[in-house]
C-alpha cells in the first residue's frame, strides 16, 4: 500500500469519529463560551455583547455559590457513601455462596433503572402524607418524618436515593478488581502468615485502588451533573436541594437567559475539568506506583 | 487499498445525501398539514391539560362544522407546559398556531415579538367594552393600561374555596364547634374563621384533615396560595402603578400574612408544605380534607364526584378586604407561523369571542367566559354549582406580575416565600431580602 493510500485510509477511518467530535462537543462548547459572552435569551431575536457581565453575574450570585456548595457536598457524600458501600459489598460477594448470582442480580436492578423514573417512584415512596415509608413508620408507631418537605431531611433523602442507585455500580467495579488480582498473591502472603488486615490493607486495597479510583470519578462526574432526582422529588428551584444542573434548567429553561446560562455552564465546565484532572493525576501515580521495580 | 479508500468515500457520500436530505417543512400537528390547496385547514391550539381544554375541544368541533377548519386542541402537561411553550418560541415555526398561556406571560409574549398584536384587529370582531376589566387586564393587554392587546380572552379563573358541605351539616359536628368556638359551623367568610374550622376539623389520629392550600414549589403554587393572604392583609408585591418593591412588599401587612398561611398549611395533612394543584384537590377528593383553596377551573371534577356534599365559596378575607388570585389565560396568536395560518387563528378567535359561543362555552366543564354580561348572568350564575361563587370572585381578582421577567421575579419568589414557610428564614427578613432581589432582577430588566 502506497503512503498516500494508508494515508488515506487512516484519515477515512478517523474522520467519522472526528467529524461526530467537532459537531456535537466541540462546535457546542465554543458556541457556549460564545454565548457567556452575549445577553442571549431563549426566545427574542437579537443578542449582543456583554463582556464579562455574565461572569461577574456568576461570581456575585449567592445562588450559585449556594448550589455550587450544595452540589459538591452531594459528590463528596454520595460518592464517598457509595465507594465505602459498594465496596463493602464486592468484599462480601467475592466469596462464593449459594444464591450469589440472585443476590447480584437483584442488587444491580437500581442501577439498570432510569434516575427519572425512579425519582418519581421515590417521590411516592417519600411522601409525607401518603408515601408508603411513612404508613410503614407509622403501622410501627414510629414518627413520620417530612423526607422531602422538611428543610433539614430532604437533601439527605435524595441523597439516599442516590446511593441506593448507585452503591450496585460501586459493588460490581470493585467485584471485577477483586476478581482480577492473581490468586497467587494471596497464597503467597498465606505462606508468610499475613493477617487479614495486613492482607486487605498490602493487597487487595492497593490492588483495586486504580479501579475504585475510576469509579469514584465516574460517579463524581455523574453526581456533579445531578439533575433527575431533585427535578422529579423537589423541583428546580428549592432552596435547599437545588444543584448546579437544576439551577442551570432554572436560569436557561424558565428565565429564557441563555447567556447567563451559558456562563454558569463554563465555570461548571472548569469545575468538572479541574476535578478530571485530579483524578487522572491521582489514578497516573497509582499506576506508577505499581509498576514492578 | 485504493477500493477500501473509495468504499469509505462512497459511503460518506451516501450518509451525507441522507443527512443533508430536504425534511418535510410542514409540522405534522400544524397548519395545513401537507402542502397544498387540498389539504384539509387546521388550526392547532396548545393548552394545558384540564377540563376548560377538553370543553374548548368540543366547541372547535361546532367551529369545523360551521367553517371546515379543523381545530385541534393539544393538552399539555401543567409542569412542563411553559417550558415546552417558549422552547417552541425559539424556532423558526412554532407548532402550535394559537397558544393559550397563563396571564403572566403576556409581558415576555408582547415584548419578545412571539404573540401578535391583536390591539387593531380586535376591536373589529368584539365589543371590547364587553370584556370584563380585570380580565381585560391581566390576561389581554400589555403594558398595564396602554390599551395595546396581545391576548383575546379565553378563560377567566380565579381561587376559590370548596368545602365539605356534608361535615359542615352534620348535626354533630355543628353542636360541638357550637360548644367550642360558641358561633355556628358556617362557610367561613375571613381567613380567621377558616383558621378556626380547619383547626376544628384537624384529626390526623382519624386521617381527617382542615384545609389543604397550594404551596408547591416547583412552579407557581405557593406563591398563587399566598397571595390571597398578602392582599387581604394589605400587603402587595410592588406599589400602585410603579415597579418599586422595597418597602411595599416588605411591610408588616405581607409578614402578617405569610406568618398566617404558615399557620393555616400546619392544619393540613403531613406534607401540607408541598401540595401542588393537583395534590389539592386530590386531598378533597380522597375525603380526608374538610376545605381547599384552589382554582375554581380545578372543581368540576370534585362537583361530579361529591355531588351536594361539596361546597363551593369565595375565599375569604381580613379586615373586610378579600381578594382572589387570578389564574386565567388568553388566546394569543404565534409571530412564529406563516400569515395565512395567522389569518385562521384570527376566524377562530372571532368566532370564538361572539356571544353565542361564549353562552356555549359556559356549558363546558369550567368553561369561565369573560363576557362581563353573561358572567352577571343568572344562566352562568346557575351553569355549575361553582359558577356562582367564581361569578362573585371575578370582581376581586388580582395577579402577580406579569412583566417580561415574571419567571425570574417568580423564581426568587417562590424562593424566599419557601424560606419564610419553611421557617428557614425569618419572615420578615425573607420578605426584606426578597424586595431586594426582585428590584435587581426589574432594574437589570430595565424596568425599575
Amino acid at each position: 500500500m502506497s503512503e498516500r493510500g494508508s494515508r488515506g485510509l487512516k484519515l477515512g477511518l478517523v474522520a467519522p469519529a472526528l467529524l461526530l467530535l467537532v459537531v456535537f462537543n466541540v462546535f457546542p462548547l465554543v458556541y457556549n463560551v460564545v454565548l457567556s459572552f452575549t445577553n442571549a435569551e431563549l426566545v427574542g431575536d437579537g443578542s449582543r455583547f456583554v463582556g464579562t457581565a455574565n461572569y461577574a453575574r456568576v461570581f456575585s450570585d449567592p445562588l450559585y455559590s449556594g448550589a455550587l456548595r450544595r452540589t459538591a457536598l452531594f459528590v463528596f457524600c454520595a460518592g464517598g457513601l457509595e465507594l465505602a458501600l459498594g465496596f463493602a459489598f464486592a468484599l462480601a460477594l467475592k466469596r462464593e455462596f449459594r444464591g450469589k448470582a440472585l443476590v447480584l442480580t437483584l442488587a444491580l436492578v437500581p442501577m439498570m433503572l432510569s434516575p427519572a423514573v425512579m425519582g418519581l417512584y421515590w417521590g411516592l415512596i417519600l411522601n409525607g402524607n401518603y408515601g408508603v415509608l411513612n404508613q410503614v413508620l407509622g403501622e410501627l408507631g414510629l414518627a413520620q418524618p417530612q423526607w422531602l418537605t422538611d428543610r433539614s431531611l430532604k437533601f439527605w433523602s435524595i441523597l439516599l436515593v442516590d446511593v441506593w442507585m448507585w452503591t450496585p455500580f460501586m459493588a460490581l467495579v470493585s467485584l471485577a478488581g477483586l476478581s482480577s488480582i492473581p490468586p497467587q498473591i494471596y497464597e503467597a502472603a498465606e505462606i508468610d502468615r499475613a493477617s487479614a488486615w495486613t492482607v486487605f490493607r498490602r493487597i487487595t486495597l492497593p490492588l483495586v485502588a486504580p479501579l475504585l479510583g475510576l469509579a469514584a470519578l465516574l460517579r463524581a462526574t455523574d453526581a456533579l451533573k445531578q439533575f433527575d432526582l431533585v427535578m422529579a422529588t423537589t423541583g428546580p428551584n428549592d432552596a435547599a436541594t437545588q444543584t448546579l444542573s437544576t439551577l442551570l434548567y432554572q436560569v436557561v429553561f424558565r428565565d429564557g437567559k441563555v447567556g447567563l446560562g451559558s456562563a454558569y455552564a463554563c465555570v461548571v465546565l472548569v469545575v468538572v475539568i479541574a476535578l478530571a484532572t485530579v483524578f487522572t493525576r491521582y489514578l497516573d501515580r497509582l499506576k506508577g506506583a505499581q509498576v514492578p521495580r | 487499498m485504493k477500493n477500501a479508500v473509495r468504499s469509505l468515500a462512497l459511503l460518506f457520500t451516501l450518509l451525507a445525501l441522507a443527512a443533508c436530505g430536504k425534511s418535510d417543512p410542514a409540522s405534522p400537528t400544524s397548519g395545513t398539514g401537507a402542502s397544498g390547496a387540498s389539504a384539509k385547514q387546521r388550526i392547532v391550539v396548545w393548552w394545558f391539560q384540564w377540563d376548560p381544554a377538553t370543553g374548548l375541544q368540543e366547541l372547535g368541533r361546532e367551529f369545523e362544522k360551521e367553517t371546515g377548519i379543523e381545530v385541534v386542541v393539544e393538552q399539555i402537561p401543567l409542569g412542563s407546559y411553559q417550558e415546552k411553550v417558549f422552547l417552541e418560541f425559539g424556532a423558526s415555526r412554532t407548532r402550535f398556531d394559537v397558544v393559550i398561556g397563563d396571564s403572566q406571560w403576556i409581558g415576555r409574549g408582547a415584548t419578545k415579538g412571539l404573540y401578535v398584536e391583536l390591539t387593531d384587529w380586535l376591536p373589529t370582531v368584539v365589543d371590547l367594552a364587553t370584556i370584563h376589566p380585570r380580565a381585560a387586564k391581566y390576561l389581554c393587554e400589555y403594558p398595564d393600561g396602554s390599551n395595546r392587546w396581545y391576548a383575546a380572552p379565553c378563560e377567566t379563573d380565579a381561587v376559590g374555596l370548596a368545602y365539605r358541605k356534608d361535615w359542615f351539616a352534620d348535626p354533630a359536628e355543628q353542636q360541638a364547634f357550637q360548644a367550642k368556638y360558641n358561633r355556628p359551623l358556617a362557610v367561613p367568610t375571613t381567613w380567621e374563621e377558616f383558621a378556626d374550622v380547619a383547626a376544628f376539623f384537624q384529626r390526623p389520629e382519624a386521617k381527617r384533615y382542615g384545609c389543604a392550600l397550594p404551596s408547591d414549589r416547583s412552579y407557581d403554587g405557593l406563591t398563587m396560595g399566598v397571595q390571597n393572604f398578602l392582599w387581604a392583609f394589605g400587603g402587595r408585591w410592588h406599589a400602585e402603578g410603579s415597579n418599586k418593591v422595597v418597602g411595599e412588599l416588605d411591610t408588616p401587612g405581607s409578614v402578617a400574612a405569610i406568618e398566617f398561611y404558615k399557620k393555616l398549611v400546619k392544619l393540613g395533612p403531613n406534607g401540607a408544605e408541598r401540595l401542588d394543584y393537583g395534590q389539592v384537590l386530590e386531598q378533597f377528593t380522597n375525603g380526608s380534607t374538610a376545605m381547599i383553596c384552589n382554582y375554581f377551573a380545578f372543581f368540576p371534577g370534585l362537583a361530579a364526584k361529591f355531588g351536594d356534599k361539596v361546597g363551593f365559596a369565595v375565599v375569604p378575607g381580613h379586615n373586610g378586604k378579600r381578594v382572589a388570585s387570578l389564574g386565567g389565560q388568553g388566546l394569543s396568536i404565534s409571530t412564529r407561523i406563516p400569515k395565512e395560518q395567522q389569518e385562521l387563528a384570527k376566524k377562530f378567535i372571532a368566532w370564538f369571542l361572539q356571544r353565542k359561543v361564549q353562552e356555549q362555552w359556559i356549558t363546558k366543564p369550567a368553561g369561565f367566559t369573560a363576557n362581563a354580561d353573561i358572567l352577571k348572568s343568572e344562566a352562568f350564575r346557575k351553569a355549575s354549582p361553582y359558577n356562582a361563587a367564581f361569578a362573585d370572585s371575578v370582581e376581586t381578582m388580582q395577579d402577580f406580575w406579569n412583566v417580561p421577567v415574571f419567571n425570574e421575579l417568580l423564581a426568587v419568589t417562590q424562593r424566599y416565600v419557601g424560606m419564610a414557610v419553611d421557617g428557614e428564614m425569618e419572615t420578615a427578613q425573607a420578605l426584606k431580602e426578597l424586595a431586594v432581589e426582585k428590584e435587581r432582577i426589574l432594574k437589570e430588566a430595565g424596568l425599575l
